[in-house]
């Protein structure tokens, strides 16, 4: 990952350097071979890791060279696919080489099987670039580009972001192609597509996106393609980068675009009809299009029983509505609305805050802010101190505070509750738009109380409906109404129920069981 | 195949259903109890609410036919091509203000009961503002997320509505509801009149008819729209006359929400469960005036026909809210509800009028 990144970053220098424009026309290769060789030890600013290797060939001993990044190929596979059978082939062959002699050389020589011939300039750094040999031919206008990538990647471990008891252990790693294998190797269709796309202006990075024809709906995928061809960034930073590229909306704290680092939750996706883009360097693919109640869904939903599975679904609905509106409650109820608590608790809970010092309102900010401090701390902090930061954060702090008078116990229950409450969700780009909400329905509460909690309430729900994702309503099945898609929402049912593919994703192929 | 169902932003029957019921539902039953236990005797406005009911099924067909003609267009235009235009203007400009009056309505007096049962200090001014802000932020969205809005709420009240009388079931003395049939004919046609009062707002048909996928179904919709509601409010009135005794419930402002005062919920975690009653009651009270509005701008819109729809929202909120803080007081108040009334009751007519025209003309087929 570190290597790539600094790999674009040398690369944009490089071109400044040589004073071209990233968005000239392609120069085509020379016929010289040194003069080809020399330009791009220039536009690269010949840099101590790029290999030139120069020998001679046939019996006419044709010069040739190799070029390639050092730190980027696998430099037995260059032996021995491409020097030993260049210099062992022409030891007694008598053909003429001066002719055609790139065609004889792919046709007839090189053992690799991922060869193209280039022909500008701008392929060839391209090629180099991403870790392949390129092969010059002196007199000829084309190199061989011979694919030889081989750096050392993470191996493939369980995803640290998304763990579940049942399941799949495998996560996406950063090597794209490593990636699209866990992928192929669990939808075993041919119907299966893997579009690539190269963008960036100043480096290519190849953007892939997937999806399983006949099943995802063609509007989608138009629009996907459409979203994906105009980009137009000088270098892309990853996937996240991306994902705001694609989102219908800048305007939502949502998440328009799922990200996972599960190859089981990416198939799943593609069956139900959805598509995925991923990004080389980048461990997390995107699911698109995705509703409201994605979020709450997990993969190992599906693994369980139902039973289970519902009660879970639920209890991850509860957690939202906690994780957004308890602070929110607490705040309202005893600003504003005394009369609400019943009196055997209001009772307890004046005899708790006694001696606070602020009101309710401050209390709350304080304690909420101070767990997302943690939170954000617990986060940076290395593994082992990690957990240090969780005894010290919500017991001593916890303790102390309430100790010296600053907030009540109950401030805290309700604190601590909030915060498990907002960890139980499968997408953590949804608990980060929770949080927003949480603080914005404080503040709500703390002018308007119930009323304002209410008044809320309804605007998420306005802006949910105004909400886009691929074309996709933010809020179905619950609005446009599909009942039938109601199984897979709040209730997960009995597998055999699952007739049907989502209708809400509009997919070609409606039907996924008992087909006739 | 067709790629794109939601694209097209239509809707279907059960849609159609579900908004005319939320606009109907709205603050109208929240006092009707208490009406009609003073213009009836014992337990009979129920008759009243039913012959209300079976007057506004069968405007809501006729609307619901009339509103079948223009599908796809807008209701000026057809108005137009029906009669001169200045008299499309004038017929099309009193509906924007009936609308618009409608919005005002709702506010003050959601600001009213706000101040009855959820705030005693805060000002009715700023009650009012918020929640005419957030109206207005609705209906600058999309028109279809307004009735998108309608099918996310409406269930939630409904549940809502049913529980409360579910739960109330332990406190109804049925005996209260004895003797039957005793009011007059006369009386129970003035309780009828103050019925349909709180049954307006399903003139909504003659302006979402045009977006439903197959405007021939929106008759029957739209009587089934009316009916939920005029169910709704025969379990309501009966459960408040049971409650409360005729006699009491006349002097209760809000009988509907000091019936969620007197439920006892098992396990008693909320002690005023009329403030929960009432703060779920807002969404209802919100779809009501955020359809409003959005009529009035699409009216206003389709006259003017320059400028876009944020613009008539951030010019007609202003006029209703200064309209909505004219009554000085609770009589004021109702007298503005009144009139209300009345040009609801104008517009049904002046529509019944303009499908006669359009039969004359020979324009239904």
């Amino acid at each position: 990952m570190l290597n790539r990144m600094k790999q674009a970053g040398a690369r944009s220098r490089i071109q400044r350097a040589a004073g071209r424009e990233p968005n000239s026309e392609p120069l085509p290769l020379r016929t010289d071979m040194k003069s080809n060789l020399d330009c791009m030890l220039a536009i690269t600013g010949s840099p101590d890791d790029l290999i030139v290797r120069h020998f001679t060939i046939g019996a006419q001993h044709l010069p040739v060279a190799l070029m390639f990044i050092d730190s980027l190929v696998d430099k037995d596979l260059v032996q021995s696919q491409v020097m030993k059978p260049l210099l062992q082939h022409y030891e007694n062959a008598k053909n003429d080489l001066y002719h055609q002699a790139v065609q004889l050389v792919v046709e007839e020589v090189l053992t690799s099987v991922d060869v193209e011939i280039l022909e500008t300039q701008e392929e060839v750094l391209n090629t180099i670039l991403g870790g392949d040999t390129v092969l010059f031919l002196s007199g000829s206008r084309q190199a061989i580009a011979i694919g030889s990538a081989g750096w050392k990647s993470r191996g493939i471990e369980e995803p640290l972001t998304e763990s579940i008891i049942r399941g799949s252990r495998e996560g996406f790693v950063e090597d794209l192609r490593t990636n699209i294998s866990l992928i192929r190797r669990r939808i075993r269709n041919p119907e299966l597509r893997i579009m690539t796309f190269k963008v960036g202006r100043r480096a290519k990075k190849t953007i892939v996106l997937i999806y399983v024809e006949g099943v995802a709906n063609r509007g989608i995928v138009h629009e996907a393609i459409r979203r994906i061809e105009s980009l137009d960034i000088d270098d892309i930073e990853g996937s996240g980068t991306i994902e705001q590229w694609l989102s219908d909306s800048f305007m939502s704290p949502f998440p328009l675009i799922a990200n996972t680092e599960r190859p089981d939750k990416v198939t799943g996706a593609l069956l139900q009809g959805r598509l995925s883009v991923m990004v080389d360097g980048d461990p997390f693919a995107l699911v698109l299009p995705i509703t409201f109640s994605s979020n709450l869904q997990s993969p190992e939903d599906f693994y369980q029983n139902w039973l289970l599975a519902t009660l879970t679904r639920i209890l991850r609905l509860l957690a939202a509505a906690i994780a957004s509106f308890l602070p929110a409650l607490y705040i309202a109820l005893l600003e504003f609305h005394h009369g609400l608590i019943p009196s055997k608790l209001a009772f307890s809970i004046a005899g708790a805050r006694e001696g606070v010092p602020f009101p309710a309102v401050i209390e709350a900010f304080i304690m909420e802010t101070t767990l997302e401090l943690l939170r954000e701390a617990g986060i940076r902090l290395p593994k082992p101190i990690g957990q240090t930061i969780g005894i010290v954060g919500g017991l001593v702090i916890g303790e102390a505070a309430v100790a010296a008078g600053i907030v009540s116990p109950i401030m805290v229950i309700v604190v601590a509750v909030t915060a498990i409450a907002s960890f139980s969700f499968p997408s953590y780009s949804f608990a980060i738009a929770l949080r927003i909400l949480r603080f914005t329905m404080m503040l709500a509460a703390s002018v308007f109380g119930l009323y304002g909690i209410i008044l809320g309430y309804i605007m998420i729900n306005i802006h949910f409906v105004n909400l886009k994702s691929f074309g996709i309503p933010y809020s179905t099945p619950f609005a446009p109404l599909y009942l039938d898609d109601w199984k897979d929402v709040i209730l997960r049912a009995p597998v055999s129920f699952l007739k049907n593919r989502p209708r809400m994703l509009q997919p070609q192929d409606k039907k996924r069981l008992n087909k006739k | 195949m067709n790629h794109w169902e939601y694209d097209d932003n239509k809707i279907e029957a059960k849609e159609l259903t579900i908004t005319v019921s939320s606009m109907i539902i709205g603050v109208g039953i929240l006092t009707l109890p208490r009406v009609l236990a003073g213009t009836t005797s014992s337990s009979d406005g129920w008759i009243s609410i039913l012959m209300a009911g079976a007057f506004a099924v069968t405007i809501a067909v006729l609307l619901g036919k009339f509103a079948g003609l223009y599908a796809g267009g807008t209701f000026f235009e057809y108005v137009r091509s029906l009669v001169t235009k200045p008299v499309a203007i004038v017929i099309t400009g009193i509906m924007c203000v009936y609308f618009m009056l409608f919005l005002a309505y709702e506010i003050r007096a959601i600001a009213n009961i706000s101040k009855t049962y959820l705030f005693d200090r805060t000002p009715a001014e700023y009650i009012g503002l918020m929640f005419l802000l957030i109206v207005g932020y609705a209906a600058s969205g999309t028109r279809i997320g307004l009735l998108r809005l309608n099918t996310m709420f409406f269930p939630i009240v409904l549940v809502v509505t049913f529980l409360l009388l579910f739960f109330s079931n332990s406190i109804v003395n049925w005996a209260d509801l004895k003797p039957f049939f005793v009011t007059d004919v006369k009386r129970l046609m003035v309780g009828a009149k103050d019925s349909v009062f709180s049954m307006l707002g399903f003139e909504v048909i003659l302006f979402y008819t045009a977006m439903m996928k197959r405007p021939k179904e929106a008759p029957l919709a739209a009587a089934v729209g009316v009916v939920i509601p005029v169910v709704l409010y025969v379990l309501i009135y009966l459960i408040c006359i049971g409650t409360f005794t005729p006699w009491a419930l006349q002097e209760i402002g809000y009988p509907a929400i000091e019936l969620a005062k007197e439920v006892k919920i098992p396990g008693e975690f909320f002690e005023r469960t009329e403030s929960i009653f009432f703060t779920i009651w807002i969404m209802t009270i919100f779809n009501t005036a955020s359809m409003a509005l959005d009529i009035a701008v699409h009216l206003a819109h389709s006259i003017v026909r320059k400028g876009k729809r944020i613009h008539f929202v951030a010019a007609i909120c202003p006029v209703a809210y200064l309209i909505c803080m004219l009554p000085k007081n609770v009589i004021e108040f109702a007298l503005l509800g009144e009139v209300i009334s009345y040009m609801g009751f104008l517009t049904i007519g002046m529509t019944l009028c303009l499908y006669g025209v359009a039969a004359v003309k020979g324009m239904i087929k």
